[in-house]
């Protein structure tokens, strides 16, 4: 199980986000977040080889001419 | 002694488009029974946070003008209707079931009540929800916790608590919901209406608040599966200013509601088969034989990665929920619920990789499913593994003392079908030995709603009505 410790939760919420929080929920989001984060290692197993993230330029694309007209 | 409005209250929006359109009933009469059914329930039921009283008796003055005047605009014209309050109208409070956005007024309608407007609806209010969309319970710490119609001591599921509750309280004729990991088809479940999540991109989120960009969809709940075909009759459908939404036909999904199911092929999803509560596999059960006397051949389908869908829901949401609430959370995190804040802490901690891999398995589960469903036209599954839990329950023990989390037994079997995006309805198939709503899952491919809605009609036909919840018998 990848580690999430207390600490490592407060240094990345305060360093990346300025957000600071006391030590118990510290350790309620590092359980939640380790487990999750083993979990994701299992989606590795599914197979996932020539699957490309359903990203769309055509969506890319029209929301630039929107904004581009609002301009 | 029954109330002077009960039987227009018992109406469902078909019924009652037709009844406007012979001008054998008024909107503004029928507004004033559903205004006068939220004075009467909404203190115990809590599912609006705003009643847009003035307003609609405005609209519904309109309406019975237009109508009188042979302008009839169709079966949603003179409707009172609901709408979750994630979904922005314009000059009217829209607070996304927060403490953050209490005092915001949006500038401008969302596209879906754009067009229910247009088709004549009468906005009755906003309706409650569990804070941000983010959770299941509608156990809001700002508005008030929702209850279930059918006992106020349970949840009605979420987050569009209030949008199934009013519907099955009789407080709104059909209304809107979003569904995320579940929250449309959960209240529609644990509640006991109809509650249709269409295929993603089906329907526009223009101007509705988001959780999961890429996750959420929008949709009606209501009392029947034609109402539910009427709603997605008038919201479905391209939108110019919602980039992702789709341009594939939209069909008339009343069309084959009628059509008999006989020779259709419904696959049962293995899966989705385990650990279910005893009235919730017997009730299921007898759905299923009920399909195949109606000429249905049903047999069970596998799909193999399902069991990860609750991994990549997750994952994607706590992502982009992240992003979306990234400045709220920098500058006023005391604003948010205990809930919500700590899973938005959570969504801090998932690395990119994490999410773009989330995102690369549902074409996996979506390929899978497309495989199961082969030559069958719909896959069914429980709608939930248990009847609504009490509210604050989180665990359940069995008499061996073996315990479950109820609310991830709820979530596992909604979360797979917002991960693929396919369209499911949750129809209720009767009440457990509480007397709570059960119901059941129909799954389709992308864009056959039709066909979800002609098997779910041809079930609801042949089940028969529910006995009404103690809060309707009470008046």
């Amino acid at each position: 199980m990848p580690l999430v410790t207390p600490e490592t939760v407060k240094r990345t919420l305060k360093d990346l986000y300025d957000y600071d929080i006391d030590e118990s929920s510290a350790s309620r989001v590092a359980n939640t977040a380790g487990a999750m984060l083993t979990l994701a290692e299992q989606l590795g197993s599914l197979g996932l080889d020539g699957i490309e993230p359903p990203f769309g330029y055509a969506n890319l694309m029209t929301e630039a001419m929107r904004k581009a007209a609002k301009r | 002694m029954a109330h002077a409005y009960e039987e227009l209250l018992s109406f469902d929006v078909s019924a009652l488009g037709e009844k406007l359109k012979a001008k054998a009933i008024s909107p503004v009469e029928l507004t004033e029974a559903y205004l006068d059914r939220i004075q009467r329930t909404d203190a115990k039921l809590r599912a609006y946070i705003t009643v847009t009283a003035d307003l609609a008796r405005k609209s519904a003055r309109k309406a019975e003008h237009e109508i009188v005047a042979g302008k009839w605009r169709g079966p949603f014209h003179g409707i009172p209707i609901g709408l979750k309050d994630l979904c922005y109208t314009k000059g009217i409070a829209t607070t996304g079931g927060s403490k953050i956005l209490g005092a915001f007024k949006p500038a401008h309608d969302c596209t879906v009540w754009t067009r229910l407007a247009r088709a004549g609806a009468i906005l009755l209010g906003k309706l409650n929800l569990h804070e941000f969309a983010y959770g299941i319970t509608s156990s809001n710490p700002h508005w008030g916790f929702v209850r279930n119609p059918y006992n106020l001591e349970r949840i009605p599921g979420g987050s569009s608590g209030g949008s199934a509750a009013a519907i099955v309280a009789r407080s709104a004729a059909a209304t809107i919901g979003t569904d995320t990991g579940g929250s449309i088809r959960i209240p529609a479940a644990l509640c006991g209406c109809v509650g249709l999540k269409p295929t993603w991109s089906r329907v526009s989120r223009y101007g509705v608040l988001p959780l999961a960009y890429t996750m959420d969809h929008v949709g009606p709940i209501t009392r029947s599966v034609r109402d539910a075909a009427l709603m997605l009759n008038v919201i479905a459908g391209h939108d110019r200013n919602d980039s992702t939404s789709s341009r594939e036909r939209v069909s008339d999904y009343t069309e084959k509601l009628d059509s008999p199911i006989a020779g259709m092929k419904i696959g049962i999803v293995r899966e989705l088969t385990d650990n279910l509560s005893p009235d919730v596999q017997k009730s299921f059960d007898n759905a299923a034989l009920q399909l195949r006397a109606l000429g249905a051949a049903v047999d069970e389908v596998t799909i193999p990665s399902l069991p990860l869908s609750g991994v990549i829901n997750g994952i994607v949401t706590w992502a982009e929920a992240t992003e979306i609430h990234r400045q709220w959370m920098a500058t006023q995190p005391q604003d948010y619920g205990d809930d919500v804040r700590r899973l938005l802490e959570v969504g801090m901690m998932i690395p990119a990789g994490a999410y773009v891999r989330a995102q690369r398995a549902r074409a996996r589960v979506l390929a899978e499913a497309m495989d199961a469903l082969g030559d069958r036209d719909v896959l069914i599954a429980p709608g939930a593994a248990v009847a609504a839990p009490r509210i604050g329950e989180s665990r359940r023990f069995d008499s061996d003392g073996g315990g479950i989390d109820v609310l991830a037994g709820i979530l596992r079997f909604t979360q797979p079908f917002d991960v693929t995006g396919q369209p499911a309805i949750a129809i209720p198939t009767g009440l457990s030995a509480d007397s709570l709503p059960l119901s059941m899952q129909i799954i389709g491919r992308p864009f056959a709603e039709a066909t979800v809605l002609q098997v779910a009609s041809a079930y609801e036909k042949a089940r028969g009505a529910l006995p009404a919840p103690p809060l309707i018998q009470e008046g």
